[in-house]
């Protein structure tokens, strides 16, 4: 094992480790607004509006006078609760379909992949904005959409894989054993498919984050007070050539966090898919 | 265990025609023929993993009870505790992920009830019964740490866990070296008799067939072609292709050169089995056969018994037979 650590670093490719560099960067900070930020996120002081950036303010303060940096941080924070409980509801409810389809083949599959297309043919915003209308924006609805629209990607994934998996010798020992579908589904499947699944999570993140992002800037995000890196975009919007700094750190926070989280699946992919890995040689 | 014209069809491919066996508790029978001949769909029969698109008609009995076309639930039940089956490649037959002790003891738990330490014992013993050195160890192992043949005797203790009372062997020694293969082979044989257990022991190699097995059956596009005692249908083949397929083998004396000065070349049964649903209607063997005669390729050859329990399926042997019947 010590081996195998040694010699992992020297042939990690590019895009993991500036993914895995970015990915650490935002989520560091998310996890340290727990705790600390420069100053309250919310705490309005009118006469310190459109402050430039200095030693109190490290990036300025917006229209209400609240501190940017403070509401970066919790606005990340945000951002990576809704990615994270909206990718695992999602994948969780994607896989296990994936793998019933799987297993059981016939028109279960059929049906259930069908299903998936019609989920994939939804526009997602379209289907929050649907939710938010309806309910009324939450971020909980924000959540439930962004968990809803994961849930075919994966189950495409998990089938996918798993079709390929039940097509082993050792689920044919196991089924030779006299091992039911389920229960092989559990054992021998699931752990085999783990590595693409959990590519295509870390994809998804970025794609989740986008999707919070997108909603917030709509308003069917975080509801303020709680800030919000798409609703701190939208609020800039209107004083883009009066303070272009407002819109730009929250995009750039974005793009910083899309690009982390994308870069880090697709490296991810790299080192776990052997057919790519002996293109890339 | 009993099969009566038991047919396997993909479509327009026959896989398996009228296969007709009957295996008795501890009596090990070989199925030998080339690759595609339709051994391992016969194998897959009497563990009723014939994949969906795949047609299965005939009887399978198993102690009088009629299988065929059950569902798999019901075939469920009997594997691993009636019927158990090991496989070509024991790497990819054995779970990269999970230990060998995890793999092994599952089927204790789940078929047996039995606790974890329960399980672990009789794990433990069931690899000592197989030979595998240094058995609690081995439990902790992943698949990639032991050996080809280490693997393979994971595997035959994993088919034994339940106690099965037939034992389908699909080339279980094709992926070792021939060393290994012997021991593996005397393995099967001693737990065969030890147990009285029947064993099923699929293979192109005749020497392991022969060294395996008392009965065997020889197949070829999909028939069984002959099949009897292992010695005598080695010994005094009668179905052309197994006199052909006895003739290929490679041996000391077809080595060098022959008397004319030549050298001597490895005899061959002269052209390729043609694809599934390409296969002559009538005797399968037609077309490549030397002796042929104009009703092969039309009329299907039935088995006929030859005596001493052998019985082959060719019209040469109908005609001889006939002809001997009428003089």
């Amino acid at each position: 094992m010590a081996r195998l650590v040694v010699r992992w670093p020297a042939r990690l490719p590019v895009n993991l480790m500036i993914g895995a560099l970015l990915v650490a960067l935002v989520v560091g900070v998310a996890a340290l607004s727990l705790i600390w930020t420069p100053h309250d996120h919310a705490a309005m002081t009118i006469r310190n509006r459109f402050q430039p950036a200095d030693g109190v303010y490290w990036l300025g303060t917006d229209q209400l006078g609240r501190d940017i940096v403070s509401q970066l941080m919790v606005a990340a924070r945000n951002s990576m609760t809704v990615a994270l409980v909206a990718v695992l509801i999602g994948g969780s409810i994607g896989v296990a379909l994936g793998l019933l389809a799987s297993a059981l083949g016939g028109w279960v599959e059929d049906l259930i992949m069908r299903v998936a297309d019609i989920g994939f043919a939804f526009p997602a915003l379209l289907f929050a904005i649907m939710l938010s209308a309806v309910f009324g924006p939450s971020l909980t609805i924000a959540v439930a959409a962004i968990a809803f629209i994961n849930i075919p990607v994966f189950a495409r994934v998990a089938r996918a894989s798993a079709n390929q998996v039940w097509t082993r010798d050792f689920v044919a020992a196991a089924r030779a054993a006299g091992h039911g579908r389920f229960a092989i589904s559990r054992d021998h499947i699931l752990p085999n498919i783990a590595a693409p699944v959990i590519v295509q999570g870390t994809i998804e993140f970025a794609v989740a984050i986008l999707a919070e992002a997108a909603l917030s800037y709509l308003g069917l995000g975080a509801q303020p007070p709680s800030p919000s890196w798409g609703r701190m975009l939208s609020e800039a919007q209107t004083l883009m050539f009066m303070a272009p700094h407002l819109a730009i750190y929250p995009g750039l926070c974005i793009v910083i966090a899309v690009l982390g989280f994308s870069l880090l699946g697709d490296g991810l992919r790299d080192i776990t898919d052997p057919r790519l890995k002996r293109r890339r040689a | 265990m009993q099969l009566d014209r038991v047919s396997v069809a993909f479509g327009a491919a026959v896989a398996l025609r009228e296969a007709c066996l009957q295996i008795e508790p501890g009596t090990r029978l070989g199925i030998v023929g080339e690759s595609g001949c339709g051994k391992s769909m016969l194998g897959l029969c009497l563990m009723g993993m014939i994949p969906d698109a795949g047609k299965v008609s005939g009887s399978i009995r198993l102690n009088g009870k009629e299988l065929a076309g059950a569902p798999e639930h019901v075939w469920r039940r009997h594997r691993a505790r009636d019927v158990a089956m090991i496989f070509q490649e024991p790497m990819a037959a054995l779970n990269p992920l999970k230990r060998i002790g995890d793999t092994v003891m599952e089927p204790l738990e789940v078929h047996e009830g039995l606790s974890r330490s329960a399980a672990r014992a009789r794990a433990l013993a069931l690899f000592d019964e197989v030979g595998i050195p240094d058995p609690d160890s081995r439990l902790r192992q992943y698949p990639h740490e032991i050996s080809g043949g280490q693997r393979q005797r994971v595997l035959i203790a994993l088919a034994l866990a339940c106690n099965p009372s037939l034992l389908v062997a699909d080339e279980p020694t094709t992926a070792l070296d021939a060393n290994v293969a012997l021991r593996i082979i005397d393995l099967l044989v001693r737990l065969s008799e030890t147990r009285n257990m029947a064993l099923v022991f699929i293979s192109h190699d005749l020497a392991a067939v022969a060294r395996a097995t008392q009965q065997i059956a020889v197949m070829y596009g999909g028939d069984i072609v002959e099949r009897g005692p292992t010695a005598q249908v080695l010994g005094a083949p009668r179905h052309p292709y197994t006199i052909g397929l006895l003739g290929a083998r490679p041996g000391l004396d077809n080595r060098g050169r022959g008397p004319d000065g030549r050298r001597k070349r490895l005899v061959t049964i002269p052209g390729t089995v043609p694809p599934l649903f390409e296969l002559p209607a009538g005797c399968r063997f037609s077309g490549r056969c030397t002796r042929e005669i104009a009703s092969c390729a039309l009329q299907r050859p039935q088995p006929l018994a030859l005596g001493a329990g052998q019985v082959a399926a060719c019209h040469l042997l109908g005609q001889a037979h006939a002809g001997a019947g009428a003089s």
